[in-house]
């Protein structure tokens, strides 16, 4: 915001004429913008305007034609509330995506800090190796760890646990690469003074690195959230048992064996949104601190 | 790796040494937990596919093995991998494209978008506005875009717009040569918003007195955009767009959703093909094949990392 | 690398324990005898991807089934990725107890990798229920001479759709014959309107047409050679049934182009002809196309005027051949699990019982020959049903039965007007070697 606002003090036009000149000179610059601005919202506000047409319409005319004739109806969103099973789903949602968001949060974090301030033997190897491990799409790891964990005889994959370990897992090199370029921007100073004053690896986790890094840890906190409550194949192979699986699988299972009941899914998009969208906004200002800090040096 | 990499504890310059030196039990208290999820969910699943790709793979277990057959028939006799010719076409081909174009230009608009939002008051809410994409899931980010790129003018808003101008109408995922792109284009928007918000934060960084300066020497803002900004946020640049490769390498989500791979497999890149040949079709080694490509794709991004921290390293 | 050092004999003892542990779980599962079959616990859990509608009609089966026999039934529908969950389930140790299998590919994989219970295993007599059945239909579940999947529910696709009134309108009338069916879309062009919609898309679409107009315009031998491990794709008969696709399917008589059609999934397409504003007067698809048209998700308005503003005709005979021949699609159904419980529902899914109870839903014909036609509750459905047990042959959906090599892409291809010469040699040699190494 510093730099906004030195802009802004810099050059208080004094004039009409040259407030009019200066608003002038931007004028692309805010053409270019309202354009992308537009670009990026109406898609989406076109799915929120077909959430609410009845089905018939929407495959008659297009959501514009509302304009003309508006003709709304709540059908969509009460076919998606009233399927049965979705409130204890949107639960399960949350009872996955909690423990899946702060698990991460408090490992990568961990990692993060031996990597960055905790001399090792190939260190640096290991780091590499785990931002290496950004590659490994999830698609790998369903046959042999799924036989892992029958073989196991947990019964992980029948309550959560399995579901979450395997977010946890899956998030991990992400918040490593992370926190890890965060961390290592920490004054040294602070750090070293800590440790001379006989501080453990512990303590300086504890009361110097974590506290100051806040930001970058709530914005990867938010990744993972919106990550994981979009989720949908991780649910479906991890969590096998319907009682346990979240709203986003209980959505396709509203749909007939052709699914392009376009109506309903646009209803179920919005509705499996909103939580998403609440987080967004609520922990914006961190988000957009955090990830500054993270990337740059 | 050894050999590329020499340790960096050994010299040991920078730091005090550690009190009780010996073995470095911190390290792993902190890294244990990680470690071994690491190991369990990433590196025995990779290990195994390489393996796995070697053998017939009948039912995701190894069954017999089958030597190279897997990779000499994925790189010589499956088209959809790999065709040869002018031009060269396949998912292989096709997520090259991803690579260069949706990484390119989702960077350059995440960065033009940057600087002109630094300057307006209205920043947060189109740095909002363009970020609100990352919280849609990618089924639904199905949805928004089939209704835009409709091929039927009467529910598909491009080619509404398109019959104003008495053109089309057009079907962009109808037709093999132009698939591809309009689904990158789907991946740019889709993006934007992630690498606005982190080369945004770092173009704050610079400080208004070396633009200030240049600006009084009269650069134009072109120039400045070019000479000043884009070298100064180079390292944030290289973040977003090694993280953005790594991505756009596992893309499956906004194929499987929007096109299935088709028309034909024109549309298919390498997990998408992976999927398909393991999970409907039931070949897992042939599979494990496809995505052992995809970890050797990983190998220049892997080495321009380690270039990266070496030169860190000197600088600090 | 000493945490890599470290890990590496970690992973090849999980690598060799369960490489182990896979063939053991296999041989152990082909070794199950057919004497036994444990006793069930009182409850099977059924999976399949069908929602909605579909769901509805099934879970009637299921709650009728439960009171025959006291045993709980509990449905599950994935709708998503239905192949990657059931393989990953049953590498997971959790089957469902019965499911439907996507596709014949998928049942034949799975019967050999030994997932699949057959229905000797689970105790029961094949000939004890082989007479519900017209004859042919249970052999699309039999895979190396054992029966695995059977047939719950079929439909026939050789139906054209099209909406009577608006035929009556533009004063044209159904074909019977394929020249007939040219000549029909060229009235409606004269007329003003647009013949075709297609939804290519979903390229099965694609396929179900090829097929019908291979088997009637090639006959029933030449339909299930081509089919098989000894099918011949740069056969002439491939390129002349490919050729009579593209006479009708050409820019002008689609609506859209081909190019819009391409991006044009099944649904939408139905749309085009059924919506409140139609842009299209002709569909081919199956007979489930009349339960979605008039559906919510299309135009509810249409429900109770089948017959008058929907219908459809007999997919038309080719060059004087092929009348009475009729393609279908359906879903078989296996055991993953052998107990009696699963026994006994299996037993029931043969049982006209059962099959009267899912006709009546409205969606599927039962394959069952004792149901009554009079249970379908919509007169399309009732049709549908007369054309396929009066047929005088049926064959089942071809591309279902293909090693999982893509028709469907080569015939978007053939209608986008590529030199097929290349295109099906190709997929020959993709098929051939397909086969061979299933």
């Amino acid at each position: 915001m510093t730099a906004l606002e030195d802009t802004a003090v810099r050059s208080e036009p004094r004039t009409m004429s040259e407030r009019l000149a200066r608003l002038a000179g931007k004028s692309p610059t805010h053409i270019i913008l309202g354009l992308i601005g537009l670009i990026w919202l109406v898609p989406t506000i076109g799915i929120l305007i077909t959430s609410f047409r009845p089905g018939a319409d929407m495959r008659a005319t297009g959501w514009w034609t509302i304009l003309f004739e508006p003709r709304f109806t709540l059908a969509n969103y009460e076919r998606v509330l009233s399927a049965e099973g979705m409130g204890g789903a949107f639960l399960n949602s949350l009872f996955i995506v909690i423990p899946s968001t702060l698990l991460p949060l408090v490992i990568a974090s961990m990692a993060a800090y031996a990597l960055a301030w905790v001399k090792f033997p190939f260190r640096d190897t290991t780091f590499l190796i785990i931002v290496a491990m950004l590659m490994v799409p999830v698609q790998l790891g369903f046959i042999p760890l799924v036989t892992a964990f029958r073989e196991s005889g947990t019964g992980l994959l029948t309550n959560y646990g399995a579901v979450w370990l395997a977010h946890t897992a899956y998030a991990l090199p992400f918040g490593i690469f992370l926190l890890r370029n965060f961390f290592i921007t920490l004054p040294k100073d602070l750090i070293e003074a800590a440790r001379i004053d006989g501080a453990s690896n512990v303590g300086i986790f504890r009361t110097i690195v974590v506290p100051l890094s806040v930001p970058a840890i709530a914005a990867y906190g938010i990744f993972q959230f919106l990550w994981t409550w979009n989720d949908l194949l991780m649910s479906l192979v991890y969590a096998q048992r319907n009682s346990i699986q979240p709203m986003t699988v209980k959505i396709t299972q509203l749909l007939g064996t052709y699914a392009t009941d376009w109506s309903l899914l646009a209803a179920a998009s919005f509705l499996v949104m909103v939580v998403p969208l609440i987080v967004f906004i609520s922990l914006q200002r961190y988000f957009v601190q955090g990830l500054l800090a993270g990337s740059v040096k | 790796m050894t050999a590329a990499n020499p340790p960096a504890t050994g010299s040991g310059t920078d730091d005090a040494k550690r009190p009780g030196g010996g073995f470095p039990w911190a390290a792993l208290i902190f890294l244990g937990p990680a470690g071994l999820l690491l190991l369990a969910f990433l590196a025995f699943p990779t290990v195994y596919t390489i393996f796995l790709s070697f053998n017939r793979g009948r039912g995701g277990e190894f069954s017999n093995w089958v030597g190279f057959d897997n990779w000499v028939r994925l790189f010589t006799q499956d088209p959809n991998f790999l065709r040869l010719g002018f031009p060269p076409s396949g998912a292989l081909i096709n997520n090259l494209l991803w690579i260069v174009f949706y990484v390119s230009l989702t960077v350059l608009l995440g960065l033009i978008l940057a600087v002109m939002a630094t300057r307006v008051r209205y920043e947060a809410l189109i740095k909002g506005i363009v970020f609100l994409p990352q919280a849609i899931a990618a089924t639904s980010l199905a949805i928004i875009w089939r209704f835009v790129y409709s091929p039927d003018p009467n529910t598909g808003l491009m080619n509404a717009i398109l019959g104003i101008g008495n053109v089309g109408p057009v079907s962009l995922l109808g037709n093999p040569d132009t698939v591809t792109w309009a689904l990158i284009a789907v991946g740019i928007w889709g993006s934007v918003g992630f690498a606005t918000v982190i080369l945004s934060a770092a173009i704050k960084g610079i400080s208004s007195e070396v633009l200030e300066a240049a600006r009084v020497d009269g650069a134009t803002e072109t120039q400045i955009f070019w000479r000043i900004i884009v070298p100064m946020v180079s390292l944030p640049i290289s973040v977003v767009a090694v993280t953005l490769i790594v991505n756009v390498i596992k893309l499956f989500d906004i194929i499987f959703v929007m096109t299935a791979g088709g028309p034909g497999a024109s549309s298919r890149v390498i997990a998408f093909s992976m999927y398909q040949e393991a999970f409907p079709q039931g070949q897992f080694g042939y599979g494990a094949a496809i995505a052992v490509v995809m970890l050797l794709l990983l190998v220049p991004v892997m080495i321009f990392n380690i270039r990266r921290f070496r030169a860190e390293a000197v600088q600090s | 690398m000493t945490k890599f050092r470290l890990a590496a004999p970690f992973m090849v003892a999980v690598l060799a324990l369960s490489a182990c542990t896979g063939d053991s779980g296999s041989s152990g599962d082909g070794g199950g005898g057919d004497a036994d079959v444990p006793e069930g616990d009182g409850s099977i859990v059924v999976t399949s991807l069908w929602g909605g509608a579909e769901e509805e009609a099934f879970t009637a089966v299921l709650t009728a089934f439960t009171e025959s026999t006291g045993i709980e039934a509990e449905y599950e529908a994935n709708r998503t990725d239905y192949a990657t969950v059931l393989r990953t389930r049953i590498t997971g140790g959790e089957p469902p107890d019965v499911a439907i299998i996507p596709g014949i590919g998928t049942l034949r994989s799975l019967a050999r990798d030994g997932s699949l219970i057959s229905i000797s295993e689970l105790g029961l007599d094949q000939s004890s229920f082989e007479g519900n059945y017209a004859p042919g239909i249970l052999d699309v579940g039999v895979v190396d001479d054992e029966l695995y999947g059977i047939m719950v529910k079929l439909n026939s696709k050789a139906t054209m759709w099209y909406s009577p009134e608006r035929f009556t309108e533009l004063g044209v009338e159904p074909a019977t014959d394929f020249e007939g069916l040219l000549q029909l879309t060229e009235d409606i062009k004269d007329a003003g309107a647009t013949p075709w919609s297609l939804g290519a898309g979903d390229s099965w679409t694609l396929t179900d047409f090829f097929e019908v107009a291979y088997l009637k315009m090639h006959g029933p031998e030449a339909y299930d050679t081509l089919f098989s491990p000894e099918g011949d794709w740069t056969d002439e008969t491939v390129q002349a049934t490919i050729d009579k696709m593209t006479e009708l399917y050409t820019d002008d008589n689609v609506d859209g182009g081909i190019d819009g059609a391409i991006a044009t999934l099944f649904v939408d397409g139905i749309s085009k002809v059924f919506s409140t504003s139609p842009s299209a007067e002709l569909y081919y698809e199956g007979g489930f196309v009349g339960g979605i048209a008039t559906g919510a998700d299309v135009n509810p308005d249409l429900a109770g005027q089948e017959g008058e503003a929907i219908d459809w005709f007999d997919f038309p005979t080719i060059d004087g051949n092929g009348e009475g021949l009729v393609t279908y699609g359906g879903d078989v159904m296996a055991a993953l699990v052998a107990d009696t419980d699963v026994a006994a529902f299996m037993e029931y899914l043969t049982t006209a019982e059962a099959g009267q109870v899912w006709a009546a839903g409205g969606t599927i014909i039962s394959p069952i020959v004792d149901v009554d036609t009079s249970v379908y509750p919509t007169v399309l459905i009732q049709k549908e049903a007369e054309q396929v047990t009066s047929a005088e042959a049926v064959r089942f959906d071809g591309s279902d039965l293909l090693p999982g090599t893509d028709l469907g892409a080569v015939l978007q291809s053939a209608i986008r007007g590529d030199d097929m010469g290349p295109i099906l040699e190709e997929f020959q040699t993709l098929t051939a070697a397909a086969w061979e190494s299933e």
